[in-house]
């Protein structure tokens, strides 16, 4: 990651916006894998 | 910074009682969250407070006085869930939010808006937790820990309480969204990873933490909930469930939990001993590698919980030796804290004595976690007042005294104003005594065989027990001082310069006391 501040506008914005949905997807999906792992631990 | 975000504070400066609670609801500014956040906070710290007065006047004398058994169990639950979701990591959110922007030349969060979010869904939270007291069959009472098959017994309250954690959850989820997407996307430039100061770097941690911790939380509560009203059997034995499950999941949580409370502090003391040895932090990379470390060693320990819950051999010895690997980046800090004070021109303000006293009293509480570690020992200590002497030790002078240490370090920084300084040694001192006159006897009877989570015991506990609760009367007592100094520090008091301190490191001490509204509209370049 560069050292350099990212401007709002553009590029910049659509950057940070790219950044917090990604992250966003990664808890859904670990909250969801939990619950697979469940239904897993379960039928086994 | 977008321009809706500038619009959303034209009105900050705004007279009369509508404006001014609209704009606090409506505030988009991460120095107002931040300050939303700390007031939140605050309050959750005397409720849960109130709580804990509730347990320990019951527990002054063997037999039942005050309150009957099952609204104990609510209260211990109650204050353990209050404490950590409503306390402690709102205090961390609230120091994230102000300082964050300032130490990284920012102006603002990233996420304006999702910030606000995060805030105003903790109130509602926190609320509804507490009514659910007020409801038939009482508040949940299976410990903060809401094990089922007891959690799954809870009466009408159930599903708000599960509602609740959710809302927390997420609150905590999208604040830590937010403060990974502006420390990686906000730095000023020049700003590298390796230049970030420590507090920044221990609040990236614990963001990434709390996004790997919480949904499996939330996930662990979601299956208790489907469990209860449709007809799953996740946890249920009876229709092929394992209880144990549930308490896996839940630690998988719950150590990361516990690191999630302590790093913000451990980046607070590495703040405050450098300003305070007039030197600069000692070992600075091996610190942020160290802190990487016990967060990566935190996910992979959880079942030191559960040890008497029966496992194979080579689990036992993973979990234990794992769990004892944490001594060593832990050891790193503590020595590194050292060494910053060593030869270092030391003077002893209210922020540098919380954080002396937490390098002595939180290792104390590393060393019983260690013994807690150990196998054959756990099996005695296992769900005994030591477990209770050695986590709020680890909480309290830990997590807590990292908070008190940010708050008189940077209170100037946020009122413009320098706080009575007799009165925040008081505070400490008084702190430092009485938190020991409560917990090191809980150690006592935890070896004696006092089981926690019991309203009543055994009359060979009676003189341990008294002297615990006539310490967290006065531990509790000592936080009135702490509440005057900051209101005293609100309303007046000794200009504060953009420095506060002695030629303090970091951007935050080149904006003026108060830091203005809005700080950074044009990013420093750091060298």
């Amino acid at each position: 990651m560069s050292a350099q501040a990212v401007s709002r506008d553009g590029d910049g914005d659509r950057r940070i916006k790219k950044s917090a949905l990604t992250l966003a997807l990664v808890a859904a999906a670990v909250y969801l894998g939990f619950i697979v792992w469940g239904l897993l631990h379960g039928l086994s | 910074m977008s321009t809706t975000a500038i619009d959303a504070h034209a009105g900050h400066h705004a007279k009369g009682f509508l404006p001014w609670i609209l704009r606090w609801i409506t505030t988009t500014n991460h120095k107002d969250i931040g300050t939303l956040y700390l007031t939140f906070s605050l309050v959750m710290l005397f409720v849960g407070g109130g709580m804990a007065m509730m347990i320990r006047a019951e527990l002054f004398h063997p037999g039942l006085q005050f309150v009957n058994p099952i609204f104990f169990n609510q209260m211990t639950t109650t204050h353990g869930l209050i404490m950590l979701f409503g306390m402690i990591m709102p205090a961390f959110a609230g120091f994230a939010n102000w300082m964050i922007p300032l130490m990284i030349g920012a102006p603002d969060m990233a996420l304006p808006r999702l910030n606000n979010w995060s805030f105003w869904l903790l109130p509602f939270a926190a609320t509804l937790l507490l009514m659910t007291l007020l409801m038939p069959g009482g508040g949940p009472a299976a410990g903060w820990t809401m094990y089922p098959p007891l959690m799954l017994q809870t009466g009408d309250a159930f599903p708000f309480v599960i509602f609740a954690v959710h809302l927390l959850g997420v609150s905590s989820i999208m604040a830590a969204i937010n403060v990974i997407v502006t420390i990686m996307n906000l730095r000023a430039p020049g700003m590298t990873l390796l230049k970030m100061p420590m507090f920044v770097w221990t609040w990236l941690i614990t963001a990434f933490l709390l996004l790997l911790a919480m949904p499996v939380l939330a996930g662990g509560v979601t299956m208790q909930l489907t469990d209860r009203f449709f007809g799953t059997s996740f946890f249920t034995a009876a229709g092929g469930g394992d209880p144990v499950l549930f308490q896996h999941i839940f630690w998988f949580f719950g150590h990361p939990e516990v690191y999630i409370v302590v790093l913000p502090a451990f980046g607070i003391v590495s703040e405050v001993i450098p300003t305070f040895s007039r030197k600069p932090l000692f070992g600075y990379s091996a610190m942020v590698y160290a802190t990487a470390s016990i967060a990566f060693l935190s996910t992979v320990v959880w079942a030191h919980h559960m040890f008497t819950t029966g496992m194979p051999l080579s689990g036992q010895m993973f979990f234990m030796l794992s769990t004892m690997l944490i001594a060593v980046p832990t050891g790193v800090k503590i020595f590194n804290w050292t060494a910053t004070m060593w030869r270092g021109s030391l003077s002893f303000e209210t922020p540098m004595l919380f954080a002396i006293g937490f390098l002595f009293l939180f290792t104390l509480g590393g060393f019983s976690g260690l013994m807690l570690a150990i196998v054959p020992a756990d099996y005695q200590y296992q769900d005994s007042y030591f477990v209770v002497a050695h986590f709020h030790y680890v909480l309290v002078p830990g997590a807590l005294f990292g908070a008190f240490a940010g708050a008189y370090y940077w209170l100037p920084k946020w009122t413009g104003h320098m706080y009575d300084e007799k009165l925040g040694k008081v505070h400490f001192w008084l702190t430092t005594i009485f938190l020991n006159v409560t917990f090191f006897p809980q150690h006592f009877l935890g070896l004696a065989g006092m089981p926690r989570r019991i309203p009543d015991y055994n009359v060979q506990f009676t003189d341990f027990n008294m002297i615990s609760s006539i310490g967290a009367f006065g531990l509790g007592l000592s936080q009135l001082i702490f509440l005057y100094v900051v209101i005293k520090t609100i309303r007046g008091g000794e200009k504060a310069t953009a420095e506060v301190w002695d030629h303090p490191t970091g951007l935050e001490w080149t904006v003026p006391s108060p830091a203005p509204h809005h700080t950074f509209d044009v990013p420093p370049v750091v060298k």
